[in-house]
């Protein structure tokens, strides 16, 4: 019978048998997104209720309550303009010290790359203290600036220096000289040539950068009390009843809006790899 | 244009002198090729030249503006690079016209530049294309295009043609020449390649260890090298270096003379009795339109024979015979007694 298939007709096949495989490993990933959203559009009851992925009926209300019960609008734009400016100042920054200890010469460049991955090593939980007293002493406390401030010059910073200046290392040092021939200065290399060519590893910056700071937790439950000031992370373990059990039906819908800034970012970050893949064919 | 002055100039990379004091004056417009072995620092002098490297000691003129510390970009060089170093984020036009866009050349004198670069160049349908969408060649025009539009004094070449296929390179060189001869710059260029070197150069210059072993015109290299390792470095196959010994019965030798170099091309095989030296063939290869042929000296040298038409067989004895006008001689520090020291 099989024999009998015709190599186009065997490539369909095989096709279709690949496309069911990966949907059946997908269903632990999807699964639990999926019953985020129909949770969120659920009552209270209904949630502990029949388990089912279709609601008996779709309460859109709840969207509507997530922004009553608390300022989520306010805590929704905090959590954005500090993940977008967090993204931008680390991939600026870690572009430029990427790039200073990929090419340029100076004294301790080594030390200060080996300073950078054991920093790494170092857990947020034991910087936390010495940075709450940091905070405090500059009299930061309660402002958004810590969310900011430990991200780009702390873990997120490093990680991206790092990605950056292996990614430069690898970049043809012809090219450079190319760009100085036409006339470009050292600043001028960096930010016409290596880094439109560097569109893959900024991407990957970009991403988990605006990950970790949207999904930062720890730092703002240290550091913000006025509830205005709230970043999502914290905004979505507030949704509670007054004894302090999370009402799920608000969680899961405030969630789902959560989840969407990040599909976006995602999209926008993948297109930019596989554009510039395509892109690198620097042959010889 | 421009003419180029070097005066004792050296490099060092922490404690390796890589240029140990070249001086070479290039007069305007001339074609000049370095040649000489891996890592003897071809490179290392163009982009001294180019300004990519800085210059350790010594004396660098490019017209009569010394450019030790002039920028790269304000020397009036332009280098193309062996591996082409074309943007890959920018298509053919706005490689070419990027030097010029970030010296604020207004953007209608770029276009037009860049327009006749590519006609020049036979790129004009090939400018709204990507580097990753060109050919090995095409991009080595583009290279070449680059350039050009900069109306530099002087272009620098580093190995522009050895990532290209041998006929494209055969097809590229004689475009070079030909360019060379329709915009009348000074050109340096560096290769491998000795039969690029003879047919581009107004002038070799032969580096080894980072000094220069003598400068001329591929005639004089190849005629009257200074010693046995230009003897050797110029001419393929390369030439056969004999104790003066074994080479006696190729004819008088002047005082001091220990080695006789004579090039393959240049002997010819007889009947046994009737060579000046005798030998025995130990390979034959043929190459088409001639043959290659070791012979084993009876002195007990190995001598290599470059022979038209027919070869002997290995295993055949043969004589071989020299014409005086061709023999070369060297003291015992390899340098070689001129004839016309010898005719004093
Ligand atoms: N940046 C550098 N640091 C240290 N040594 C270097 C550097 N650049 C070149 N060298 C050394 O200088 C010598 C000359 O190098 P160069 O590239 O000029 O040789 P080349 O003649 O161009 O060789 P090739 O024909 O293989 O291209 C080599 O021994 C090389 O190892
Ligand atoms: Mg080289």
């Amino acid at each position: 019978m099989i024999g009998s298939l015709t190599q186009r007709q065997l490539r369909a096949v095989k096709q279709i048998c690949w496309t069911l495989a990966l949907c059946v490993v997908a269903i632990p990933f999807v699964f639990p997104f999926l019953w985020m959203i129909s949770s969120g559009l659920k009552g209270p009851s209904e949630i502990f209720g029949q388990p089912s992925l279709i609601p008996t009926s779709f309460r859109w209300n709840n969207y509507l309550e997530v922004f009553n019960y608390q300022p989520f609008a306010r805590q929704y734009f905090n959590s954005l303009y500090i993940a977008v400016t967090v993204t931008l100042l680390t991939l600026f920054i870690s572009s430029l010290a990427g790039y200073a200890l990929a090419r340029l010469r100076f004294a301790g460049a080594a030390l200060v790359a080996l300073f950078l991955v054991s920093a790494l090593m170092v857990p947020e939980e034991v910087t936390i203290i010495p940075n709450f007293f940091l905070i405090r002493w500059l009299g930061l406390s309660d402002t958004h600036w810590p969310l900011i401030l430990l991200p780009v010059f702390g873990s997120q910073g490093i990680v991206g220096t790092f990605l950056m200046r292996q990614y430069f290392l690898a970049l043809p040092k012809e090219l450079e000289d190319a760009g100085k021939m036409d006339g470009l200065s050292r600043f001028g290399v960096w930010w016409r040539i290596a880094l439109p060519m560097s569109r893959p590893a900024l991407a990957a910056v970009a991403i988990i950068t605006f990950l970790n700071s949207w999904n930062l937790f720890l730092e703002p439950l240290i550091f913000i009390s006025s509830l205005e000031k709230f970043t999502l992370p914290l905004a979505l373990s507030n949704f509670t009843d007054p004894y302090g059990s999370p009402l799920w039906h608000l969680q899961l819908a405030a969630t789902t809006l959560a989840v969407l800034p990040i599909l976006m970012v995602y999209l926008i970050a993948q297109r930019q790899i596989i554009e510039s893949f395509a892109l690198s064919g620097v042959k010889g | 244009m421009s003419s180029l002055t070097l005066r004792n100039l050296k490099k060092r990379f922490g404690r390796v002198d890589v240029i140990r004091g070249v001086t070479l004056d290039v007069a305007d417009g001339e074609f000049v090729v370095f040649v000489g072995p891996s890592g003897c620092g071809k490179s290392t002098l163009l982009r001294m030249i180019s300004g990519l490297e800085d210059v350790t000691d010594g004396e660098l003129r490019i017209g009569n503006r010394v450019v030790n510390e002039v920028q790269p970009a304000k020397r009036g060089v332009a280098m193309v690079f062996q591996s082409y170093a074309l943007y890959p984020h920018l298509n053919v036009r706005d490689n070419m016209g990027f030097g010029l866009k970030v010296r604020k050349v207004p953007a209608a004198e770029r276009q037009q530049r860049v327009s006749e670069a590519a006609a020049l160049l036979k790129l004009d349908a090939l400018l709204d294309r990507f580097p990753r969408e060109l050919s090995g060649g095409q991009r080595q025009r583009v290279a070449i295009g680059r350039a050009i539009v900069g109306h530099p004094d002087v272009f620098l070449f580093d190995e522009p043609l050895s990532n290209l296929d041998a006929e494209l390179r055969v097809h590229m060189r004689s475009e070079i020449a030909a360019l060379h001869k329709r915009l009348g710059n000074t050109m340096i260029y560096v290769t491998h390649d000795q039969v690029e070197a003879m047919t581009l150069a107004d002038k070799i210059v032969v580096l080894r260890d980072g000094r220069i072993e003598q400068v001329g015109s591929p005639r004089e290299l190849y005629e009257q090298p200074d010693n046995i390792f230009v003897a050797q470095f110029i001419g393929s196959p390369k030439m056969n270096i004999l104790p003066a010994g074994s080479a006696a019965g190729f004819g008088a030798q002047p005082a001091g003379a220990v080695s006789v170099g004579v090039r393959p091309e240049h002997l010819s095989l007889v009947a046994p009795e009737k060579g000046q030296i005798g030998g025995k063939v130990v390979i034959s290869e043929y190459t088409g339109a001639s043959s290659l042929l070791h012979i084993r000296l009876d002195s007990g040298e190995t001598c290599l024979v470059v022979v038209d038409g027919d070869a002997p067989e290995a295993d055949m004895k043969v004589g071989l015979l020299a014409g005086t006008d061709n023999l070369h001689h060297f003291d015992t520090d390899g340098m070689a007694l001129r004839k016309s020291r010898l005719l004093m």
